[in-house]
Parts: C-alpha cells; sequence; structure tokens
C-alpha cells in the first residue's frame, strides 16, 4: 500500500515536471536578480547603509522587520506560482492518460482507483508545496549569502547583521506553516480539479472555470441570491490563518517605530483559529466530495 | 478440467445497443484461445468485461474472481496488451520497469532487462522515442516478465510490420507460454496467428457464432473444392458459404458426410480465415 503510493507519487513527479522545475526556475531567475542587485530592495539597501555607518537609530527590531521583509519578498512570487502549478497539475493529472490512451495500460496494473487518484491529491495538497518551500529556502540562504558579500563590501559585519537564526528560523516555520494550510484551505477548489480533470471530455481548464463564473451568476439571476459568489470570495481571498493584526498593532505611532511584538511572522499566525475555523472543516468535506467522484468517474466511465 | 474464465449469460448493453448478447463460454487452464469477430462485433466489450474494466449483465469469473468489483486482485495474475499505442509517451524505460516492479508483486525486473537487452530498446529512452515495433517489444517484455496466469492481447501487433508481428509471436510461445499459463488474443491477422492456437471462438453481432478447439475443427468443418455438375451436387447438400476461386466452386460445410463429399471433389480442412468468413456470412445471410 505505502509502496504503491510511493511509486505513485513519484510516477507524478516524472510526468509532471514543473512541480520542481518551475520552482527551480524562479530560485535560479531571483538569485540571479539578486546578484545582479535587481532583487533587493532600495529601502533595505538604504536602511543598511545607515546601520554599517551607525548613523541612524535603526535598532534591533528595524534590523528584524528589514530583514524579514528582505527576505520574504520571494515568498509571494513562489506561493503565486504554485498556485497556478496545483491549477494546472490537477487539470492534466486524470485528463492527460485518457488523452493519450494511457490509461488503459495504468490499469492493467494491480492498483485500485481511489489509489490512483488519492496519490494525484497528495501531490497537490504537499509535494507541491514541499518543492515549492524547498525554493523559497534555498533563495533565501542564496539571497542572505549575496546580501552577505554586499555587506561586507560595505564594511558591515553579515554575521551580525544578517544572519540572525532567530529570524530565518521565525520566517522558515511562518513559510511552513503557510505552506501547509493554504493548501488545505483551497482544497475544495483541488478537488473540484481533480474531478473535472476526471469528467471533461475536452479543454477542462474552460470546463473548470466556467462554472465558477457562470453558477454565482445564475444564482443572482434567478434566487436573487449570492452565497455560492460570497462562499468563493470568501475562500479565495480570507483565510482565517492570521491573528488580528492592525495597523496599530504593527506600528507604534507614539515612537513613530515598529511595534515589537510583531517582528515575528509566527507571531502573527493563529494555528488555534484556523484548525476551529468551520469553514477549514466544511472545505475539507467538500474536497472529499469532490476527490470521491473524481475515483467514481474514473473507475466507472467506459471510455468506448 | 479448471476452468480460468466461466461465463454464463453475460450481456452488455450501451443504451439500446446490445454489445454482448447472453454470452456464455469457458476458457479452461493452457489454452491459447483466439477470438475473432469483425469490427464492432463485441470482442473488445468481452474483453473489457473479462478484465474488469466494465460491468455486466450476467455471472462472469475470471480465476475465481469477479473481474468488475475484484480488479485489483485480478490484475496481479492477469496481464493485458489492449493496443501498441498505450504505453504512456512521457515515461523513459527505466522509469516504467521502476514503476512496474514497485507496484506489481509478480514482475520481475530483472527478466525484463534480460528481455530488454535482446532488443535495440535503450533503457534511458523515452517511449515517444521507440518506434511502433520496440514499444510493442517493451510492453512484451514487461508481459513476459510477469507471472501472470492469464495474458490478454487485444490486436497486440496493430499496424507492425510483418517482420515485428511473426517476431512478437515466436517470442510469446518460446519465452512465454508454458502449458501452465493461458493466452486470450484477438487480432485481425487470423492467418498468422492461427497455428499457434489451440482454440477459437467466433464472435458477430454480440453473439458466439464457433467456440471449438483447433483438434476438433476438422472433425467438423469441411471445405470442398469443386466444379461443373459436381457443384450442384454439393450445393444440394446446403453448404455454410461457397465462393469462386480460379474458376472452381468452393464450398465450405459443417457436419456433412464426408464420403459423400469425397467423390465430389478435392476435400480439405478449412482455413480458420475462410471458416471465419463462411460462418459470418452464413450468419448474415
Amino acid at each position: 500500500m505505502i509502496r504503491t503510493q510511493i511509486a505513485l507519487i513519484k510516477r507524478e513527479i516524472w510526468e509532471h515536471r514543473s512541480i520542481w522545475v518551475t520552482p527551480a526556475a524562479i530560485a535560479v531567475v531571483t538569485i540571479l536578480m539578486a546578484a545582479t542587485g535587481l532583487a533587493i530592495g532600495e529601502g533595505f539597501r538604504y536602511a543598511a547603509d545607515m546601520a554599517i555607518v551607525g548613523a541612524s537609530n535603526v535598532g534591533e527590531i528595524e534590523r528584524r522587520a528589514l530583514l524579514t521583509g528582505a527576505l520574504s519578498g520571494v515568498t509571494f512570487l513562489f506561493v503565486f506560482a504554485m498556485w497556478v502549478l496545483t491549477v494546472f497539475y490537477c487539470l492534466d493529472s486524470l485528463y492527460a492518460e485518457r488523452k493519450d490512451k494511457s490509461i488503459l495500460f495504468w490499469r492493467s496494473l494491480p492498483i485500485t482507483d481511489t489509489e490512483t487518484v488519492f496519490s494525484k491529491l497528495v501531490v497537490a495538497l504537499l509535494a507541491i508545496p514541499a518543492a515549492t518551500l524547498v525554493g523559497i529556502v534555498v533563495t533565501q540562504l542564496a539571497n542572505l549569502v549575496v546580501m552577505s558579500i554586499w555587506v561586507s563590501g560595505k564594511g558591515g559585519s553579515p554575521g551580525h547583521l544578517l544572519w540572525d537564526f532567530g529570524a530565518l528560523f521565525d520566517i522558515w516555520g511562518a513559510t511552513l506553516i503557510f505552506l501547509v494550510t493554504v493548501p488545505l484551505w483551497l482544497s475544495p477548489f483541488v478537488g473540484w480539479f481533480l474531478f473535472v480533470s476526471a469528467f471533461a471530455k475536452r479543454s477542462p481548464l474552460l470546463v473548470a472555470f466556467l462554472p465558477i463564473v457562470v453558477v454565482p451568476m445564475l444564482e443572482r439571476m434567478i434566487l436573487g441570491t449570492s452565497y455560492l459568489a460570497k462562499a468563493i470570495f470568501v475562500r479565495s481571498a480570507k483565510m482565517p490563518l492570521f491573528g488580528d493584526i492592525s495597523p496599530e498593532k504593527l506600528f507604534d505611532e507614539e515612537r513613530m517605530a515598529l511595534a515589537a511584538e510583531n517582528v515575528s511572522l509566527l507571531s502573527m499566525i493563529d494555528i488555534g483559529r484556523f484548525l476551529l475555523s468551520p469553514s477549514l472543516w466544511t472545505g475539507l468535506v467538500v474536497c472529499g466530495l469532490f476527490t470521491t467522484a473524481a475515483i467514481y468517474v474514473r473507475r466507472y466511465r467506459d471510455e468506448s | 478440467m479448471t476452468s480460468l474464465v466461466s461465463a454464463r449469460g453475460v450481456t452488455k448493453r450501451y443504451g439500446s445497443v446490445l454489445a454482448v448478447d447472453n454470452v456464455s463460454f469457458d476458457i479452461e487452464k493452457g489454452r491459447i484461445l483466439g477470438l475473432f469477430g469483425p469490427n464492432g462485433a463485441g470482442k473488445t466489450t468481452l474483453l473489457k468485461a473479462v478484465l474488469g474494466l466494465t460491468d455486466c449483465e450476467g455471472e462472469l469469473s475470471v480465476l475465481g474472481y469477479d473481474p468488475f468489483r475484484q480488479r485489483k486482485a485480478l490484475m496481479r495474475d492477469i496481464c493485458f496488451i489492449a493496443d501498441v499505442a498505450v504505453l504512456p509517451r512521457w515515461i523513459r524505460v527505466s522509469q516504467l520497469l521502476d514503476f512496474v516492479a514497485a507496484t506489481h508483486p509478480n514482475f520481475s525486473i530483472s527478466r525484463a532487462g534480460d528481455l530488454l537487452a535482446e532488443t535495440k530498446v535503450r533503457k534511458d529512452a523515452r517511449v515517444r522515442e521507440l518506434s511502433k515495433g520496440m514499444v510493442a517489444q517493451l510492453h512484451l517484455s514487461i508481459v513476459m516478465a510477469t507471472d501472470a496466469r492469464l495474458l490478454i492481447l487485444d490486436e497486440p501487433t496493430l499496424g507492425l510490420d510483418i517482420i515485428f508481428r511473426k517476431e512478437f509471436y515466436a517470442n510469446l510461445l518460446s519465452d512465454y507460454f508454458d502449458g501452465e499459463r493461458t493466452i486470450l488474443v484477438t487480432t485481425h491477422q487470423v492467418e498468422e496467428i492461427e497455428n499457434i492456437l489451440t482454440d477459437i471462438m467466433f464472435i458477430h453481432d454480440g453473439r458466439i457464432l464457433l467456440d471449438s478447439s483447433m483438434d476438433a475443427l476438422a472433425g467438423h468443418y469441411a471445405e470442398l473444392v469443386t466444379s461443373g455438375a459436381n457443384a450442384e451436387t454439393a450445393r444440394a447438400m446446403r453448404p455454410l458459404h461457397e465462393r469462386e476461386v480460379f474458376g472452381k466452386r468452393v464450398m465450405t460445410f459443417e457436419d456433412v458426410d464426408r464420403e459423400r463429399l469425397a467423390g465430389l471433389g478435392e476435400l480439405r480442412v478449412p482455413s480458420v480465415a475462410d471458416l471465419f468468413v463462411a460462418k459470418v456470412k452464413g450468419a448474415t445471410a
């Protein structure tokens, strides 16, 4: 069972090389940009300059905030790419084998349809985020090296200014939690895409996105309500992972400085709130239902 | 005798179309059965039912399993080649072997490697880089390295040239078939495989027209080559089918008095292909 599952996941990674090529490509490009001085923000340069020459009131907290900001900027690029990758992966995962007719070969092996579809769900929810995490961490480490060289050139001490493992583990911890929870939160879409991939006779992309746009419109026109639109919007935009973040908490106006406790990304994450959110669990149930439907379609559809 | 496959009243409908119509048969262990039928006769549907790829009415038991409901268990003991094109084109040969080794308990990767070493198939090649014949060799190597009790071949040599086709069946016989295993094969190239078959089955319009061992065939069917007045006498004995070859009449008979026929011309055992035509034409007439 486990051996089959590992083989199936390896198979997915062989077939969909973009799972690791995409984060690797983004990593290479951003590292190159950092090395050529394009990626690291001017704000960081200015503040670092100030810190190095000791001419500013840049304190420990500000330094940490700048470091966190400078390193985490790339995360959004990776996460955006991860989402695009997941959409295309899911839509292709049960469609390509029907298109190239290899489904009959795969089904000639002693593997159940449940095992096969489950492996694709695992790739979407775990393997793609894992590859993304590796891409992010490698990029951040490389950027640290680039920044260290730059800071040393200015006569500063990279060990003190940049290699702050407290801050680094805070960033990596937060990124890890983010990459585990985002796919779970968006899992109803993953389930839907898997189902469309198993179901669509052609152009799964269109079949997947058309209902997301059209069905809420029909709801509005026919029933006059907009529950679906809200459900889709809330799911896409508002993830209950972050605690109460208000501008006052982030910035202390009296001191005209950052508020100390908010430099930590981890401290912004409220995992309890996420796990106790009913929306998370209804989302997972919806994902389960769509995945079951995808298994059912692969099992019972007669291609002739 | 142990029945590997046993079908009783198997029926499959697609909407109003009856693809397989109340079919009953048995396949015994150690046989090589050829299943023949014109396009759309129901061969593929029947094979799909045997492989558990489609549900059907009636009773169907394959190696003691209900194929549709116990497909995973069944697939440990069955191999099938449905068409040369079904291997995924993106995969590397080595990856394919690793994958089958990890998922199929009865597959020997070293045996597959030995078999492939005798071909031009390179292990680091992707399937899409291989010629059609090489893909067939690859698939056959995987199948021959799998210790299965039943092998199902559905048009395994479609689109291959004659040399590959001959080699394919020669390898199958010499390296795979050992009297313990059972093979079920369909093809349109009847004449190329009739000499390796132990049994044949004809299917037409979803029904079985003929289900016989090759040995029994000679006892039941006769082909008469005749002309002139003798042809008239023979025709009165109600042949299944009659055709003209170089000005002579060739008639196919079923369960007929051979001694009477013998005096009317040259008597011989019909080839499977001719018998097939006679049966199908006879059924349509």
